[in-house]
């Protein structure tokens, strides 16, 4: 295996066999090591990512640990990275990364040939899916697992990256039948830097199995951002959930064994607007 | 004097008839209370070798020219190898030797579940034996799989026969009771997730095999291997200095111990076949899953008249069938108990001893269950405990029992509850719940230590005993410088190698200390009466310091031995304790926080109150992730585990600790030995989850019935009391 180190943009060239980014290796090191990545080429972009936060525009490459202890972003955003993983996570993980980062379907990361791999079976839908999507899961139930995307979601935050700037949530798009990705980054485009606006006042709520280190059961961001209330869910669906209202809710497609996340995430989204209206 | 006896033998509840030779023990049982050492909090021995690195674990082992080992496990939850191919294995870079089924003990043709060992290789690398495992080409025949333990009873698939109970008349009383309850408990799959995964190294030396293995027993280890390698037992070494943790599962060699001794074998060299945290998630045991249909019949006046029980062990593949029934026949004083367990045999993981086995899961049941009667008797939770106290262990007699101390104990913790209760809010409700311990723990013959004493004055305990992390070196160096008056710090334990000393207890079943203890003391003080010869000799007044007694011996050593006594004939050597625990319950969000735990138990003398009370937060917190948030996961169509690593596996982080006190009733059990030390390694996981399900029911009036209590079922069983009470004030329930 290969590890490039690029130290500005313009070295910046994927290699022509699909290498891959890296940068705090929190996820991409261990799906190379658990084979579900295969990879003959990595190169660590922190030479390249900018990091730091300069008003509203945070690096990409910004950890999640420098992040959650910065008093001049977004409560949202600030809990988002604090509830996240573990200290030793988000000493390493960034960003960007944190953004890029697969599902936790335990028939994923088992390397089953579900749809997300090609596949013609969710086998989460038929077989062992509590920790399951709620929301537009009828062709892969897999539950998106990053905090800090939710609260980008409902921040309203825009995207740059070498190749074109976008909302946040125009990163994200549902798996379907011809493209099973869930992510419209192209091959070779690299997330740089994320752009907030100013907001009136943000929150994210978090329910986990435990205290610490656990993935959202459901969690919720909540921002009022320029007179308007934006909400989105994390581990509720595929992909980051943005939704208008709790009502919206009542649209959920839970499965047998995921109904009861249903009245976990309509009270967090109830809290959530209580807190910053 | 040796005497041979035929005696009871118990370990996890198990009992056997075994023939032993004991030795007597006269030494007289020390007063109760504190003594100069024993009794005296005393930091770990081993503290700084282990903080510093410097403690060598098996996983720390790197032995010269050393292979390793990787085993293929089958993919299939019930499947018989068709035919198998080693050669493509054999042809990758640095693969040594490969096995295939039947050519070590444990890798076998029928894979009964999905992670069975059927082959396995040894190369230069892990790296390179994982790819050659993988590359072994399996034609598979595909059997018929079950997974449900319901379904194995109804099929009368069993690891053994039913295990039927029964006591006075059941149905005659639950028909002449004035209140009934009956109730459904499920408990999960958990693992016990051991630091230092299941491993051994094998070395031939001649014709004698080392192994360097992470065990409970290094004299079972032995015993097992040289029987099943047929070697002479004193052909076979087993080394095990520190140890990472085992909590039952590592009582035998199993599979990764003979594999490696073949490889070893047949490469000529050492080999390592150590499990990966996802193997250990797979093929190295847990407490299996429970179903439990229970009922209790009471008389108004509180009088439990009848305890009926069905219980139903997934025990998996292999494994035995705990007593989960155990608590309902041993609890309470009732004159009608009746159980039934089933040992399902399922196409999942075997289970394996696993902290108390059987009792934590029939405590969570029982005691839930006697709450549950307790609110619809409108009874206190404690004083119904108490008005049907045992005072005998189904008719036998008990060594000693002092619940009632621990249940005086809990009053101030108990008393708390109307304050508890009265810092609820409209989310957040607040309750204290309770719930208490029976289980075993009394250990037995035999177990042998010796004693050195040199001219400086210092002693060292030999005995080839393992240390599995519970403080067993301080507590025995606290034993043996009591008994000789000698500082703690003048005491060295050698341990860890069957080469190195005489034969050990298992340390399994609470039993280390009750085994280990009293042999050591005997040493003690057959080195003691030595050194008191030799003051008398030097007209020195008998308890002169050791240190000046000895001082002229200059090569000469004082050698003491001794040996573990027999247990008191004709009776039940029991623990007990009460746990009093206060939660804080999310009613929207099914959130469950346990705020406090008061651990009250009675194991008779306590050697090391600092040792005792961080065994008790040990099994407090094992128990809590096992109460709220870990459980095994298979996929119910191919019977693999998907819970396969710590991410997915959640066992309780610092955060979800909370405030934990621990008291000990401290009374010698004066009928045991001559140290009246009972152990402490399970009792403190046996209550712990009733005592936070009853906490549940007294801050919300929810019935939990299942473990996990995670979001989904407190949720459940919140929506089920808010229809109950609906039904309650007359109007029609929510569905």
């Amino acid at each position: 295996m290969e590890l490039l180190r690029p130290s500005d943009l313009a070295e910046l060239a994927m290699p022509s066999d699909g290498g891959t980014f890296v940068h705090g290796g929190t996820e991409v090191v261990p799906l190379l090591r658990d084979g579900l990545l295969s990879a003959e080429t990595l190169v660590d972009v922190r030479g390249v990512v900018p990091r730091g936060i300069d008003g509203g525009t945070i690096g990409a490459g910004t950890t999640l640990a420098e992040l959650e202890v910065e008093p001049a972003i977004p409560d949202a955003l600030r809990e988002a990275c604090r509830l996240a993983a573990s200290p030793q996570l988000r000493n390493m993980g960034s960003l960007g990364g944190n953004l890029l980062q697969a599902t936790r379907c335990w028939y994923w990361r088992l390397d089953y040939p579900c749809r997300l791999r090609g596949g013609d079976r969710c086998h989460a839908r038929e077989g062992e899916h509590r920790e399951h999507a709620i929301l537009a899961n009828d062709f892969c139930a897999s539950a998106h697992p990053s905090d800090v995307a939710a609260a980008l979601v409902a921040l309203g935050a825009r995207l740059r990256t070498n190749r074109r700037e976008l909302p946040v949530e125009e990163l994200y798009r549902l798996p379907d039948e011809a493209d099973r990705r869930t992510t419209t980054l192209e091959d070779g485009e690299l997330i740089l830097e994320v752009e907030l606006p100013e907001v009136e006042a943000s929150i994210y709520l978090k329910a986990m199995d435990r205290k610490r280190w656990s993935f959202p059961q459901a969690g919720v961001a909540a921002a009022r951002v320029g007179g308007e209330t934006r909400i989105a869910l994390a581990g509720v669906a595929p992909v980051p959930w943005r939704i208008d209202s709790v009502e919206a809710l009542d649209a959920a497609t839970p499965l047998p064994r995921t109904e009861w996340k249903l009245p976990l995430a309509r009270a967090l989204v109830r809290r959530a607007l209580a807190a910053i209206s | 004097m040796a005497r041979l006896i035929r005696t009871e033998k118990e370990v996890e509840g198990r009992y056997e008839e075994v023939w032993v030779v004991v030795e007597e023990d006269p030494l007289e049982q020390w007063p109760e209370g504190p003594l100069t050492v024993v009794g005296r909090p005393a930091p770990r021995k081993s503290g700084f070798e282990r903080v510093r690195g410097e403690a060598r674990y098996t996983a720390d082992i790197r032995l010269p020219g050393m292979l390793q080992a990787a085993i293929l496990r089958s993919p299939h939850a019930h499947a018989r190898v068709k035919r198998i191919d080693l050669a493509p294995a054999l042809a990758l870079p640095g693969v040594r030797a490969a096995l295939g089924p039947g050519e070590a003990h444990g890798l076998e043709e029928e894979a009964g579940f999905s992670g069975a060992p059927v082959a396995a290789v040894a190369a230069d690398t892990f790296r390179q034996a994982l790819a050659a495992a993988a590359a072994i080409d399996v034609e598979w025949e595909e059997l018929d799989v079950v997974l449900d333990p319901d379904e194995a009873v109804r099929r009368e698939q069993f690891t053994a026969d039913p295990r039927h109970y029964e006591r006075g008349d059941v149905d005659k009383a639950l028909a002449q009771a004035d209140v009934v309850v009956e109730a459904t408990y499920r408990t999960q799959t958990v693992l016990h997730n051991s630091m230092e995964t299941h491993q051994a190294i094998c070395e031939w030396a001649g014709d004698v095999l080392n192994v360097y293995i992470s065990t409970q027993f290094i004299w079972g280890i032995r015993e097992s291997v040289a029987e099943t390698l047929e070697l002479p037992q004193d052909k076979v070494r087993v080394v095990c200095e520190y140890m990472g943790g085992g909590f039952g599962s590592k009582n035998s060699p199993d599979e990764y111990t003979y594999v490696a001794a073949e490889l070893a074998k047949r490469t000529g060299r050492p080999v390592r076949c150590a499990l990966t945290r996802r193997e250990e998630h797979t093929a190295a045991g847990n407490r299996n899953a429970t179903i439990q249909r229970l009922r209790a019949g009471a008389r108004s006046d509180g009088t439990i008249v009848a305890l009926d029980g069905e219980f139903t062990n997934a025990v998996g593949w292999s494994g035995w069938n705990a007593s989960t029934e155990g608590p309902m026949k041993m609890l309470y004083d009732c004159e009608n108990v009746r159980t039934v367990t089933f040992g399902a045999k399922v196409n999942t993981p075997p289970m394996k001893a696993f902290r108390a086995p059987g009792f934590v899961e029939g405590t969570f049941g029982l005691e839930c269950l006697v709450d549950e009667l307790a609110a619809k008797l409108d009874m206190d939770p404690l004083e119904l405990r108490r008005r049907n106290y045992a005072t005998t262990n189904d008719g036998t007699p008990l060594s000693s029992k002092n619940l009632e101390d621990c249940y005086r104990l809990a009053e101030p913790h108990w008393e708390r509850r109307h304050e508890v209760r009265s810092r609820s809010d409209a989310i957040w409700k607040r309750g204290v719940g309770m719930a208490s311990q029976i289980w075993y723990g009394g250990g037995g013959p035999p177990s042998y230590a010796w004693v050195r004493i040199g001219s400086d004055g210092r002693a060292t305990v030999i005995t080839a005993m393992q240390d599995i992390g519970t403080g067993t070196r301080t507590a025995m160096a606290q034993i043996a410088a009591e008994e000789l008056r000698l500082p703690l710090d003048r005491v060295d334990v050698v341990l860890g190698d069957s080469a190195r000393g005489p034969y050990a207890s298992i340390s399994a079943g609470s039993s280390t200390l009750p085994s280990m203890g009293p042999a050591v003391r005997a040493a003690a003080a057959d080195a003691r009466e030595q050194v008191e010869d030799i003051a008398e000799q030097r007209g020195m007044p008998k308890d002169a310091p050791v240190e000046e007694v000895v001082d002229l011996l200059e090569d000469a050593q004082i050698l003491g031995k001794g040996a573990r006594g027999p247990n008191p004939a004709g009776m039940s050597v029991l623990t007990f304790g009460v746990h009093v625990v206060e939660v804080a319950v999310d009613v929207e969000t099914g959130e469950v926080v346990v705020e406090r735990v008061a651990a009250i138990h009675d194991v008779g003398r306590i050697v090391n109150p600092l040792g005792a009370s961080s065994q008790v937060e040990g099994g407090i917190i094992q128990g809590i992730g096992h109460t709220l948030s870990e459980e095994r996961l298979l996929d119910p169509e191919t019977g693999r585990v998907l819970t396969s690593t710590l991410e997915s596996y959640r066992m309780p982080t610092i955060a979800d600790v909370p405030e934990i006190l621990c008291e000990f009733v401290d009374k010698p059990d004066t009928q045991l030995t001559n140290l009246g030390s009972k152990g402490l390694g399970e009792p403190p996981i046996v209550p712990i989850a009733a005592a936070i399900a009853n906490a549940i029911r007294d801050a919300t009036g929810a019935d939990v019935h299942e473990l996990p209590i995670s979001r989904e079922e407190m949720l459940r069983a919140l929506r089920e009391a808010e229809a109950r009470q609906k039904e309650k004030r007359g109007a029609p329930a929510a569905v």
